[in-house]
């Protein structure tokens, strides 16, 4: 197993070379005042060695010795509270906070790179900080002025946990059948009352008290989304001068058994007249969570990348000292038994394609988070603008970046033949590991019905406009590039492609509202290829003009990478175009009993 | 987990109305025991052993796995009772010859039977699968000694058997692998090596455990024309079935993995352990190959055992499991929310299971039919005509059926949403389990390049053709028949275009050697979904019929015609893409110096 290296090169290329973040930032007065290059360089160094030092080394030990149960206690995988702390101290739980409250305010482009060296070298135990960060946004964003003060600094410290407590036994992408209910208090606070299930991190020993973010139901609530408010329920009650007081009366009643990310708690939680505070108005609580939802899901798509990028590393180094069978034009390693694998056409494929998805991942998921950073910190016009490609773009980056990263991952196990089969080699964790991020934070069908349906059918097309221009604006703009031409022309065919089946949707959809379902997974797919192309073409522009003075070869190596993508990967938008276009009767008039 | 149910309605479907069993076992010399009433029988046994013994142990034996020690592999609770079960209802011998102490059914009859045991519990499944490797060896190349030695045992199951080929530094290249085998005076050898990933290498299920090892002779040829044969037995017997004492042959340790925990991944040490020669000197690989094919369509039940029984669970699932409302209307006003089987990209991920599960039987006892006619048809024209065909078929079977079954146990969990990914409902292990059909027996890639590289351009396209006419004879008794239209034109379209891209990649070879490497996964997967069009359609066509002649079971028939239109709108498509990209050049692949892989 290779050791995990934060991939910062590539990172900084993104932000200053592709992106230009510095120029970006320096145009938002919030972000100006605590960010410049070399602030941002030195997170990211920084960075990397948390990554490298500290997480990557618990990731193969924390999965072999899970977290432990006992009688509600749980404890976290050894040496894990350590690293908590280490990061904790870092500072490293508020680099994305807010600066009233002790958090350092850094620009999600930045935090984006920070996330995926932490979910690439330990996902398990990424997901801590990840929620905490979480639960930080809401409150911050619906919170009380009490509450934020009460609760912000120490979370933003680390020195306290957070917890996004959703989902219940019989209740998970259809929130708005939940049970768990509130009874209003004398003192102003709430009783709260309920079970709920895969509550990551719910409970462990890293941080002195864990504040959950709970969504449950007042009496006499609306039924329905319409009736479910969010509530702040500390592990721990807080007295008045933030000292810890008495244990709240909630619980964790078990841990779950499950296929990864087994270092991680996954905890039912028994609420039995916890007292919680309201967050933001009564009965608006999924409003209030989806202020962080698009924070969340990039998160989750990070996770993909990282995760694939993990298993990128190790397949290639895999492929450089393996030796089996001869190269097909002739031996290349004559002295040796047999060539490094990474002479067959078949295993260039695969890493390639793992490296083509986890870039050009990359560059998608911080080109999001520029958005996210306008969308909060721009004014008008273009805050307006940043907000609608932040809900266009957020679902395609939840859903494709962890399908890719699934993808990109099981590649990097085949690489390894039997061995990849094989625990001690770390591939099969990766897989295993990174399966939930398709499932979680709303499954990748979700997620899917969300673009098509509230992103694209809602608006008659007016997000999707926004992103389409912009594209035609790149192709335009660069139309004298020669280095670019091979590219432009298939970008445009590629975004032709999607236009068409958008138009389509909408046409269809109109008619028969399962249209939209029949072809969303697909539609998704599609959409999350050609933005990637558009993220290749956008690459290919910065590399083009730099390769010839290069010696080191990366440049050179990214244009080779563009070339793959584009002949390679992207004609998958052929087959999935097709596909929707079969509609959806042939889903649909199926009976229950015939399946 | 999900309790598995034998799908004996589309079993039956397959054996005999799609590949009419009966005409076909009453034509097979030797197979004329294999009535119809026989077959349902023996299947119908088969199920129920399947469904009320092997089932319930495949969640136990996935928590206990195995445990080593010194003393040899202990394997999970109730595994070991399991197989003596089996032993004893006489399934192990079920296709032997007659000769040997077996029944001498046909290998197709054979194949059902794995398939059942496969889905029901696959690492219990593996200790009476690899037996069959020793069996097949040991007849086809053994002396008649070796033969009365090792058959009568190892046919009635009382022994299992292994094949030891991969060691620590060689999987696929096994042109370079180091075991030795030094003569000894009496005529036998002495082994010495390690292998690794040794299946059923060592547990306690068995008297004996038969080892089948290739190994090395002093100043053998280099590379893969050195290699040759040994049987080296765990225990040392009397030559008549009798056990004497330990061979020095250990099991080191098991493997840590990621599934089939149930079954015992061994490292084999051979310390100078005594075995003997079986085949010919450094012809070893030649006699392994003998039953390659075989032992692939074994792999790639595999595939169809995942994709149903994970089928299985999610369609159970969907079925109770609330959530949201449909968007044409409620459809459940008494419950808080509808089952999400109304939801179309349930329904997409049902049916895709669904249409690779079908799909998949058909194409398996479809080659495993070819199977039989390669060693029981009268003519050797038929004979060789059948192994070609085989051979065509093998390695699309393999890498292509387990590609999409995991595919399929990925969607099947997909459906629970996050219960998918917890232990408790099964269907995690499913995906976890099947992940290493896509290794073991070959690589998809290796797969590939056995199907692109040895099969279809070394016979210049021939084997490809043998296939493409049987489709276009298909096509052209069909083309007046209306309903089977919109299957059929787009079926002949690509039967025409395989063959186009074949001579495309053909010519670019010709000018560049890695242009078949490069080509190969894409052309593999390509031609999965061509045969399964090809199988689809004839289905289509099979319920059709049925439908307009009037039948009781409507909705099954109606079932088969739907999920086939589905699988041509749905999944068909996807070679559209591969079409592409396996004509897209070896040079994006090619040019990138090895190093800059590491930016």
């Amino acid at each position: 197993m290779a050791d995990y290296q934060a991939p910062l090169r590539d990172m900084r290329f993104l932000l200053n070379e592709v992106f230009d973040a510095p120029a970006l930032w320096a145009s938002l007065p919030a972000l100006s005042e605590v960010v410049d290059p070399d602030t941002a360089d030195a997170i990211l160094e920084e960075a990397g060695k948390i990554a490298n030092g500290v997480l990557a080394p618990l990731n193969r030990e924390g999965d072999e010795e899970g977290s432990h149960w006992d009688n509600g206690t749980v404890t976290a995988p050894h040496g894990f509270k350590e690293a908590y702390q280490t990061v904790a101290e870092g500072g490293w739980n508020g680099l994305g906070g807010n600066p009233e409250f002790g958090g350092m305010g850094m620009p999600k482009m930045l935090v984006a790179q920070f996330e995926e060296m932490m979910q690439g070298a330990n996902m398990a135990f990424g997901l801590a900080p990840m929620l905490t960060a979480g639960a930080c946004l809401a409150l911050s964003a619906h919170g009380s002025q009490e509450l934020k003060e009460k609760y912000l600094p120490n979370m933003y410290a680390g020195t306290w946990a957070g917890a996004m407590d959703l989902t219940e036994p019989h209740a998970g992408t259809d929130l708005g059948i939940i049970r768990t209910k509130a009874e209003p208090n004398a003192d102003g606070s709430y009783a709260i009352t309920g079970t709920k299930i895969f509550i990551t991190w719910g409970e462990h020993d890293m941080a002195e008290n864990i504040i959950h973010l709970v969504l449950a139901k007042l009496p006499d609530a609306p039924a329905g989304p319409k009736g479910i408010s969010l509530f702040l329920v500390p592990k721990v009650l807080v007295n008045g001068d933030g000292s810890l007081g008495e244990r709240n009366s909630l619980s964790c009643g078990s841990i779950e058994k499950k296929m990864g990310i087994k270092a991680s708690a996954t905890c039912v939680m028994n609420f039995d007249g916890a007292t919680g505070w309201l967050v933001g108005e009564p009965n608006k609580g999924l409003a209030a969570m989806f202020t962080m939802m698009n924070y969340e899901r990039l998160g989750v798509g990070i996770q993909g990348i990282g995760a694939a990028e993990a298993s990128y590393q190790n397949a290639r180094a895999y492929a450089m000292d393996r030796l089996q069978s001869r190269a097909p034009t002739g031996a290349q390693q004559k002295d040796k038994a047999a060539d490094p694998i990474i002479v067959h056409p078949d295993v260039r494929r695969m890493l390639l394609t793992q490296k083509a998805f986890v870039e050009g991942g990359r560059a998608f998921s911080t080109y999001v988070a520029s958005y996210l950073d306008l969308a909060k910190f721009a004014e008008g016009e273009r805050q307006e603008r940043a907000e609608a490609m932040v809900a266009l773009l957020t679902p395609v980056a939840k859903a494709f970046l962890t399908d890719r990263g699934l993808e990109c991952c099981i590649l990097g196990q085949q690489v390894f033949g039997g061995h990849g089969f094989i625990r001690e080699w770390g591939q099969e964790q990766l897989v295993r590991d990174t399966r939930i991020t398709q499932i979680y934070e709303g499954t990748n069908g979700i997620q899917a019905l969300d673009l098509m349906g509230r992103k694209i059918v809602a608006n008659k097309g007016r997000y999707y406009e926004l992103f389409a221009q912009e594209i035609v604006d790149f192709i335009e703009a660069n139309a004298g590039n020669e280095k670019l031409k091979p590219y432009l022309e298939p970008l445009a065919a590629a975004l032709e492609r999607l236009s068409d089946v958008t138009e389509y949707i909408l046409d269809a959809a109109a008619r028969d509202p399962n249209e939209i379902g029949a072809a969303s997974v697909d539609y998704l797919d599609l959409f999350g290829l050609t933005a990637v192309a558009f993220m290749w073409a956008r690459m290919v522009a910065v590399a083009g003009e730099k390769v010839d003075a290069d010696t080191s070869g990366f440049y050179s190596s990214k244009l080779k990478t563009a070339q793959f993508f584009f002949g390679r990967l992207l004609p998958r938008t052929v087959s999935l175009a097709e596909s929707i276009r079969s509609g959806s009767d042939l889903m649909m008039t199926m009976t229950a009993e015939e399946f | 987990m999900p309790e598995y149910k034998a799908p004996l309605r589309d079993i039956k479907f397959v054996m005999t109305e799609l590949l009419n069993s009966e005409q076909h076992y009453a034509s097979l010399p030797g197979a004329e025991d294999s009535t119809p009433d026989m077959v349902e029988a023996i299947i119908q046994e088969g199920a129920k052993f399947c469904e009320q013994v092997l089932s319930p142990l495949n969640q136990s034996g996935d928590r206990e796995g195995c445990t080593w020690s010194e003393e040899g592999v202990t394997t999970p609770t109730g595994f070991k009772e399991a197989y003596k079960q089996y032993v004893e209802g006489g399934w192990p011998s079920m296709t032997s010859p007659v000769d040997f102490g077996g029944q001498g059914l046909p290998e197709s009859i054979g194949l059902v039977m794995s398939e059942m045991v496969g889905s029901a519990n696959w690492a219990w499944g593996m200790y009476p699968g690899l037996s069959h490797g020793a069996v097949n060896t040991v007849i086809a190349h053994g002396s008649d000694e070796q033969r009365q030695a090792y058959l009568p045992k190892l046919v009635s199951g009382e022994w299992t058997g292994t094949m030891c080929l991969t060691e620590p530094h060689c999987g696929s290249d096994l042109g370079i692998l180091r075991s030795r085998a030094e003569p000894n005076a009496d005529g036998s050898y002495s082994i010495t090596g390690t292998k690794i990933f040794i299946s059923a290498g060592e547990h306690d299920m068995a008297e004996n455990i038969v080892h089948i090892v290739l190994a090395r002779l002093p100043d053998a040829p280099q590379g893969t024309k050195g290699i040759s044969l040994f049987i080296v037995p765990k225990f040392l017997t009397d030559g008549n079935g009798n056990v004497g004492e330990k061979n020095a042959v250990t099991c080191g340790s098991i493997e840590h993995k990621m599934g089939i925990h149930g079954n015992s991944t061994c490292v084999m040490n051979f310390d100078g352990a005594k075995g003997w020669l079986i085949g010919p000197e450094n012809k070893g690989l030649n006699c392994m190959f003998t039953f390659m094919n075989i032992a692939r369509l074994g792999t790639a039940i595999q595939g169809l055992g995942a994709a149903e029984l994970s089928f299985q669970g999610s369609l159970a699932y969907a079925r109770e499991r609330l959530a949201m409302r449909s968007l044409s209307g409620i459809k459940n006003p008494d419950g808080p929310a509808d089952p999400i089987i109304v939801h179309p990209d349930v329904r997409r991920m049902l049916l895709t299971q669904k249409a690779f599960a079908e799909g998949a039987r058909a194409m398996i006892y479809f080659a495993a039919q070819q199977g039989d006619l390669v060693h029981k048809a009268e003519d050797a024209e038929t004979r060789n005509e059948a192994d070609e065909l085989l051979s065509f078929l093998t390695p699309i079977a393999k890498a292509f059926l387990t590609e999409v079954g995991y595919e399929s146990a990925n969607l099947g969990m997909q459906v629970f949403g996050g219960h998918g990914f917890i232990s408790e409902w099964g269907m995690e292990q499913i995906v976890r389990d099947t992940r290493i059909s896509l290794m073991y027996e070959g690589t998809t890639g290796i797969q590939a390049l056995d199907l692109l590289g040895r099969k279809v351009l070394m016979s210049q396209g021939e084997s490809l053709k043998r296939f493409t006419k049987i489709v276009h004879m298909f096509c052209k008794e069909n083309a007046d028949n209306e309903q089977l239209k919109p299957l059929i034109e787009p079926l002949q379209k690509i039967n025409k275009e395989w063959g186009e891209l074949t001579m495309k990649i053909g010519m670019a070879s010709m000018k560049n050697r890695d242009e078949v490497g490069a080509a190969s996964v894409d052309y593999l997967m390509y031609s999965g979904y061509a045969v399964l069009a090809y199988l689809w359609a004839r289905m289509a066509k099979v319920a059709l019929d049925k439908l307009a002649e009037g039948t009781s079971e409507e909705a099954f028939y109606t079932s088969k015609v739907q999920t086939a239109h589905f699988y041509f709108q749905r999944l068909l498509p996807r070679t559209r893409a591969h079409a592409e990209m396996m004509v897209a050049g070896a040079d994006s692949m090619m040019d990138m110096p090895a190093e800059h892989f590491a930016f």
